[in-house]
């Protein structure tokens, strides 16, 4: 029981190198206070990361993804966000058909300047993830019942 | 049609127009036709056309080298053009023997009909409308709906649209969507956690055979992901969970080639419904970018394409 109330939800985040991970940089430096829940990995552009990524992410146990890039029009290798935009589209949509709660799934643009935003975007699906609940998706069946 | 198509695939070799054919010729089993690649053209003779001819060719031209000449049904030429916009295979490479088709006769379906096992029916015809079986010296009628794979009685497009030879008089489309969608929009009435269950029972049947990914035109990777192993995305032993990301991966992977073909429907062995994924995900594609797979040969692959906006409200 008092796992459930201490329960904190654990979000990974995949930042464009960029914009979002110097977003979150700008966060950092100029001391806006977000929740300590996302882990980010770098990645070189949003369209870097592959549907895969964000599954096997659940499949590890993480309660939800986030991947952020730079605005559109503003990619560094110029169309990558937007060939992003799609991919994320198709796997957020196809995975809620599945059953998985659309708040698990989650993408933003943030600049490089936008240390704010980032604190904003994180606090949100922070809260987001809250209300959903933890990561049951791969657990084995019994478990899943039990809980 | 099956004269016309002899002929003509014949005089294709024969004037050296071709270096292949791909087609198909009668199975070993009741009720069956199984692929015919060759080169010789006394094989030509043995080529079939009837409600049978269930494969999706386009999966053979990724690994052959030449000029092809290749039997294409409606569905068939979707896949081929799928992969003229992917630069798979150029377009003058291949000669599309068009067979304007009125549905492939699933002999799952018949068996229910009638109660029987295939090996004990002594014949079925189609007809127009109908499709006649002979069992037990008695003849049974049903209507031709009752009788086709679902994925045929939603067909958009029976006649290939990309052709260079027509075998027969071409069939206007006239696709029953609801058919398809029936299991669809039963599962996005029950819950999140419904549905996931329910996929989750169904993968746990899965054995990762890969026939589907192996029947599949528009998967054609020379290395899966599944078979990578640093990292190692899945487990090689199948857990449903590994099975069921397997499968959604491959389905995002294929959007916008996926032309809905069923072919990985019919070929899985534990009988998965694959079709209640990829028509969800060729509506998802249609919904959101208006792009149907395989319909047009000059258009933009999906995933290489994009507009200044769309899809914004999914994104903070
Ligand atoms: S064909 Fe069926 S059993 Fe084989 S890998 Fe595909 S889903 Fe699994
Ligand atoms: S994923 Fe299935 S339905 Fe789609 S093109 Fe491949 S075999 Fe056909
Ligand atoms: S470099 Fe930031 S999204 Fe492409």
């Amino acid at each position: 029981m008092t796992q459930q109330s201490e329960w904190e939800p654990k979000l990974l985040g995949f930042l464009c190198r960029w914009c979002s991970y110097a977003g979150a940089d700008l966060a950092g430096t100029s001391r806006k206070k977000y929740p300590a829940n996302i882990r980010a990995i770098k990645v070189p552009c949003s369209s870097r990361v592959d549907s895969l990524f964000i599954i096997k992410a659940l499949r590890l146990g993480f309660d939800g993804v986030l991947v952020s890039g730079c605005h559109p029009g503003d990619c560094h290798y110029l169309t990558g966000n937007y060939r992003a935009r799609r991919r994320i589209a198709i796997t957020k949509k196809f995975l809620e058909y599945l059953g998985v709660e659309p708040e698990r799934i989650q993408a933003s643009w943030v600049s490089a300047s936008e240390g704010g935003k980032f604190a904003e975007v994180v606090t949100e699906v922070t809260g987001d993830l809250k209300k959903v609940g933890p990561n049951q998706l791969f657990a084995e069946r019994k478990l899943a019942k039990e809980n | 049609m099956e004269q016309k198509l002899r002929q003509e695939a014949k005089a294709l070799l024969e004037q050296n127009k071709v270096d292949w054919i791909i087609g198909f010729e009668p199975g070993s089993l009741k009720f069956t036709a199984t692929p015919l690649i060759t080169r010789d053209k006394n094989d030509t003779e043995r080529l079939i056309i009837n409600p049978f001819i269930v494969n999706n060719l386009a999966d053979f031209l990724t690994g052959i080298k030449g000029r092809v000449g290749i039997v294409a049904k409606g569905c068939d030429s979707r896949s081929i053009v799928s992969l003229i916009q992917d630069n798979k295979v150029a377009r003058e490479d291949i000669v599309i023997l068009a067979v304007p088709c009125l549905g492939l006769i699933d002999l799952a379906k018949i068996e229910r009909l009638v109660d029987k096992d295939r090996d004990e029916l002594d014949d079925i015809t189609r007809e127009e409308d109908k499709v006649i079986i002979k069992v037990d010296g008695q003849k049974k009628e049903f209507a031709i709906n009752q009788t086709l794979f679902d994925h045929c009685i939603a067909c958009e497009l029976p006649t290939p649209q990309e052709y260079d030879i027509l075998l027969g008089e071409p069939r206007p489309p006239a696709p029953e969507l609801e058919v398809s969608g029936q299991n669809i929009e039963k599962l996005k009435e029950t819950t999140p956690g419904e549905r996931w269950e329910f996929w989750q029972n169904e993968f746990s049947r899965c054995i990762r055979c890969y026939a589907c990914r192996n029947a599949c035109p528009a998967c054609f990777c020379q290395r899966c992901f599944v078979e990578e192993t640093e990292p190692q995305w899945v487990m090689p032993v199948p857990r449903w969970q590994d099975n069921l990301i397997f499968q959604v991966v491959r389905n995002i992977h294929v959007a916008g080639r996926c032309t809905d073909c069923g072919e990985c429907e019919r070929v899985c062995p534990v009988n998965i419904p694959l079709r209640s994924l990829t028509r969800e995900m060729y509506d998802i594609v249609d919904e959101l970018f208006q792009f149907k797979s395989g319909m047009d040969k000059e258009a933009q692959p999906l995933m290489t394409h994009y507009e200044q906006e769309e899809a914004e409200d999914l994104f903070r």
